[in-house]
């Protein structure tokens, strides 16, 4: 009875995994039979909120492979993280060389749409949670001095903490505004991610079913004046 | 929201707190910023208008402790949609650069002297009383700019037009969009675009006119490609003078020589016409035929006068005439071969596609200016391709509020608030709404801004005060304007942020409150205005310059014109000023729900915004559902018969290279402001010359060599730039305008379109030497 029962398991088990690797091949060929459509309609929604993201959100999750989610070989810190901003949520600078006249098309995709290992910087790519966005160099720029014309007194907040679950052991909420960065699998997954941010269970994949943005800090009140 | 003193102590104490705390935990580093100890659970969020280029985008900043330590795009702002370009996202990083004017200056034996504010304006004041006794009301003059708040600009025109009645009311839109004035006036008879952004996300196709949108505008040119990517058919064309990282981006870029898209855009409508791809019907109802004077001139000496006179015309006139532009003849003038200017022909000829046109200075700075723009107005007037979604001339600009300030509230010498000084009707109802006689203002228009600094330089003007912007580093032909205010005699104001070379020639420094300091309005390339709150408090004594204005025309015995109280000064304004505007036509939106909206668009007519004109499908105006020019009296759009006539100076023997200038992605017009933003700085720290791979060779040069650049008006020696962001063909240069250090504009000619009086910054001849 022992035995039998761990072989039905053990056979169900293997149905399971089989099927959890197929289904989201399956479903990632129904979504991108036509990518150019699938694009359009996310491109077009008007709305940048989960609610009408989600599709694309969860292609850009099938379409990445366990072994890459479960990569660990980053030494990016925090504090290189936000070395490369002057606030928190502000478009990074370009950290690395690049020919001055690239970058108006589709160039900096290339590498940082699906991320990978690069031979040439020895690591592994940061992915953009935008790649919608193909016009990069609108917002990152590259540092070709550390020189300033004028001193500025520039301050901001400090960065969230990590963590701030509601109870122990709890899920901890979204510390950073949703806007541009709706992608979670993007900067929480896989080996090109800060090592303080990245996620342990990447494979469940419904972040937010657990993970909520906080919109406000003030707590329910009956017919608000 | 206002600010009181002591809100304004206890947010020192809390940066001072911030600075404190930072010190003490020294092990936490944060090489990207200074933290403060407030969490950003703390940030408040709202909305402003971005401070920098005339797209317009909505930003909200986040304020933290009465500092503003954040950006994000605003997503209810149907501009960007919450995206920004990277001087948006550190924009509120220029409130707080460490030489900031905090106090008034003036200057005391050549030395500048910080002085209390309310003494400089007494002394400013006094200094035009003096003027006007001694030199006449016309030897004083204001000059402002396409950054001034509406308020700002309407009070100026007030304080100047109506009540001293001077005509000396110029901005330095002049400079930047005078040609697309001129070219909306004489074509549709009223000013500004017709479509909107929206036209961005429904057209076919995109043909920039000498447009680098991928850096200057580059919000709208990421929607453009948003769109290219959502669409598999929809294509973007180039036509530009120099190979830049729109060019790249673009599906085809076309090179042509400067000035010669005149006979483009003919060559385009001789196509055209050829090819039976006229809208018969559209042209027969809603077009005439004018031909205007030609051989006009470039205005290079002093005291040019010139005046257009139009000529109604019939379409064979207009056939005969285009014999001249066949694509064989244009190619001959332009470059670009036959065949590609007849496929640019077919894609605006094709009546399925819905085109854009996209310009900016490419075709505003240009000696024939108000022609190019009338020239490819004609394009989608015989094609009948305006004024629906997707189809559209667009005029873009790049100020914040050159189209809010200076186009709308008309802070130039000819303009009122509606309509112009010589129209009787015009200073009627300016009087009436001002609170002055009809006989204050003068029927007279005085200078343009070239003229107006020409007349410094003479002594005719021997006052003047500077608003918000930087003549000493963007006047043409720089050397004689600066030498000129420098002069014994002159006395000049300077309202600045930050030192600039203007600040520098100023006698009088008054220390200004800046964008989000301060409450005002802009007004964007789509005819959307935009209001902003005050979010933070003003540094030292820095004051706002409508309150500036208000302060010196009340010292000088104007108090019943400018009554208004400091806390609801920008309200009670608006709602005088749209007092000038209330007609269909025009109707501005009222002060509460430009506080609610991130912007709203004018006409706005019976609560709702027009988002296309001159077609009675989207704008009330209209006299039926179909289109109607309404702003001319045959309420046609008048299509204009221009020639290709060459630039005021081209390349020689002597001098064998254009110059071409212009502005680059990360720095906003003189750098004033964008230069004491770290980040911006440090990715561009100084100007270079961008010299075509050939030239170098011959030269001798390689990137970060020397070479001294020299016109037949000075020189300037900067480091080669080969290969790089931008690449001129052989036989130009091309430099960006924003370093101080290096003023191109000593070398640039001050040749205009004499028009619209607006110089041509984009050629003139130099000659290049190895250092």
């Amino acid at each position: 009875m022992g035995k039998q029962g761990q072989k039905i398991g053990k056979l169900f088990f293997l149905f399971v995994v089989i099927s959890v690797i197929a289904l989201p091949v399956i479903i990632l060929q129904a979504f991108f039979v036509n990518t150019d459509n699938a694009l359009a309609k996310v491109n077009k929604a008007e709305t940048a909120d989960f609610d009408h993201k989600a599709k694309q959100l969860f292609g850009t999750y099938n379409g990445t492979t366990p072994a890459y989610m479960e990569g660990n070989s980053t030494d990016r810190t925090l504090d290189y993280y936000y070395s490369l901003r002057v606030y928190p949520g502000s478009p990074p600078f370009i950290p690395h060389d690049l020919a001055d006249g690239k970058g108006a098309g589709y160039e900096c995709l290339s590498c940082h749409e699906r991320g990978g290992f690069v031979q040439a910087m020895n690591r592994f790519t940061p992915v953009t949670p935008h790649p919608q966005n193909t016009s990069c160099r609108q917002c990152h720029i590259k540092m070709v001095t550390k020189t300033l014309f004028k001193e500025n007194d520039w301050v901001s907040v400090r960065p969230p903490k990590l963590g701030r679950s509601a109870l122990p052991g709890a899920p901890p909420p979204i510390a950073h505004a949703l806007q541009m960065r709706e992608n979670c699998i993007a900067c929480h997954v896989g080996p090109g991610t800060v090592v303080p941010i990245r996620v342990e269970h990447p494979m469940r994949g419904n972040c937010r079913q657990c993970h909520l943005p906080e919109e406000t800090k003030a707590l329910f009140t009956r017919n608000p004046k | 929201m206002t600010i009181t003193r002591r809100d304004f102590i206890r947010s020192m104490a809390l940066d001072s707190a911030a600075v404190a705390a930072f010190t003490m935990f020294p092990g936490i580093s944060f090489a990207g910023w200074k933290p403060t100890d407030l969490s950003s659970d703390s940030i408040q969020w709202s909305k402003t208008p971005c401070r920098f280029c005339g797209t317009g985008c909505g930003l909200l900043v986040g304020v933290s402790g009465k500092r503003a330590v954040a950006v994000k795009g605003d997503p209810n702002c149907s501009v960007n949609k919450g995206l920004c370009c990277v001087k948006g996202y550190h924009s509120v990083q220029v409130l707080y650069g460490r030489d900031r004017f905090k106090t008034a200056y003036v200057r005391k034996n050549g030395k500048m002297v910080p002085t209390p504010i309310e003494k400089a304006l007494d002394l400013v004041a006094s200094r035009m009383k003096e003027s006007i006794e001694k030199t006449g009301k016309d030897s004083i003059a204001i000059y402002g700019s396409g950054q001034w708040s509406i308020p700002d600009g309407y009070t100026a025109s007030k304080f100047f037009k109506g009540c001293i009645g001077t005509n000396n009311v110029e901005a330095n839109a002049r400079l930047c969009m005078a040609s697309a004035v001129t070219g909306c006036l004489t074509t549709f008879g009223l000013d500004e675009p017709m479509g909107c952004y929206e036209d961005i996300d429904n057209a076919d196709v995109f043909i920039t006119w000498g447009n680098n949108m991928a850096e200057m505008h580059p919000v709208l040119f990421s929607r453009m490609l948003a769109n290219r990517k959502s669409k598999t058919h929809v294509r973007i064309i180039d036509l530009t003078t120099r190979s830049t990282r729109s060019s790249q981006a673009a599906d085809k870029s076309f090179i042509f020589n400067p000035q010669s898209d005149l006979a483009i855009a003919n060559a385009i409508c001789y196509e055209i016409i050829k090819n039976n791809w006229v809208n018969q019907d559209f042209v027969s109802k809603h077009v005439s035929f004018y031909k205007g004077k030609t051989h006009i001139g470039y205005g290079t000496e002093d005291h040019f006068k010139f005046k257009d006179k139009g000529e109604a015309v019939d379409f064979n006139a207009y056939k005969e005439f285009l014999k001249d532009y066949t694509p064989e003849i244009a190619e001959k003038i332009s470059g670009v071969s036959a065949e590609n200017i007849k496929y640019l022909a077919a894609l605006y000829g094709d009546p399925e596609k819905k085109v854009t046109s996209f310009w900016t200075m490419g075709m505003n700075q240009h000696t024939r200016g108000t022609w190019i723009n009338n020239l490819v107005y004609n394009i989608h007037l015989l094609t009948g391709k305006i004024s629906t979604p997707g189809n559209s001339p667009f005029s873009l600009t790049g100020q914040p509020s050159a189209c809010g300030t200076v186009r709308e509230v008309g802070t130039l010498t000819h303009k009122l608030p509606h309509g112009v000084v010589m129209k009787e009707k015009a200073r009627k109802l300016a009087a009436k709404i001002w609170g002055v006689p009809e006989s204050n203002i003068d029927p007279k228009p005085t200078y343009h801004t070239v003229e107006m600094f020409r007349a410094l330089d003479r002594g005719e003007i021997n006052f003047m005060w500077i608003q918000v912007t930087n003549p000493m580093v963007t006047m043409p032909n720089l050397r004689r304007y600066r030498n000129g205010a420098k002069k014994d005699g002159r006395f000049i104001v300077v309202s600045e942020i930050y030192p600039t070379p203007t600040s520098d020639v100023a006698d009088v420094i008054l220390p200004s409150a800046l964008w989000v300091e301060r409450e005002g309005f802009f007004g964007n390339s789509e005819r959307r205005t935009q209001h902003n709150e005050q979010l933070v408090p003003k540094p030292g004594e820095a004051m706002c310059n409508t309150w500036q204005l208000i302060q010196v025309a009340r010292r000088m015995g104007f108090e019943k014109q400018f009554p208004w109280k400091e806390d609801s000064y920008i309200e009670d304004i608006w709602n005088e000023y749209i007092k000038f505007h209330d007609t269909p036509k025009h109707r501005m939106a009222p002060y509460k729900l430009l506080r609610e909206r991130s912007g709203v668009q004018w006409p706005f007519v019976n609560g709702k915004e027009t988002r296309w004109r001159y077609n009675g499908k989207y704008d009330p105006a209209c006299r039926d559902d179909t289109w109607d020019f309404y702003g001319k009296p045959d309420h046609k759009a008048w299509i204009w018969l221009r020639p290709y006539e060459p630039p005021a100076e081209s390349p020689d023997r002597e001098y064998p290279f254009w110059l071409n200038t212009g502005r680059v992605l990360e720095h906003w017009h003189t750098g004033s402001m964008t230069r004491r933003i770290p980040i911006l700085h440090r990715a561009v720290p100084e100007s270079y010359v961008e010299i075509n791979q050939e030239d170098a060779k011959t030269l001798g040069v390689v990137n970060k060599s020397l070479v001294k650049i020299s016109s037949r008006r000075g020189s300037v020696v900067m480091k080669v730039s080969i290969n790089g962001r931008g690449n001129p063909p052989k036989g130009m240069v091309f430099v960006p305008f924003f370093d101080e250090s290096y003023l191109i504009n000593e070398v640039t000619l001050d040749a205009f379109c004499p028009i619209s009086k607006q110089p041509d910054y984009k050629k003139c001849a130099v000659k290049l030497e190895k250092v």
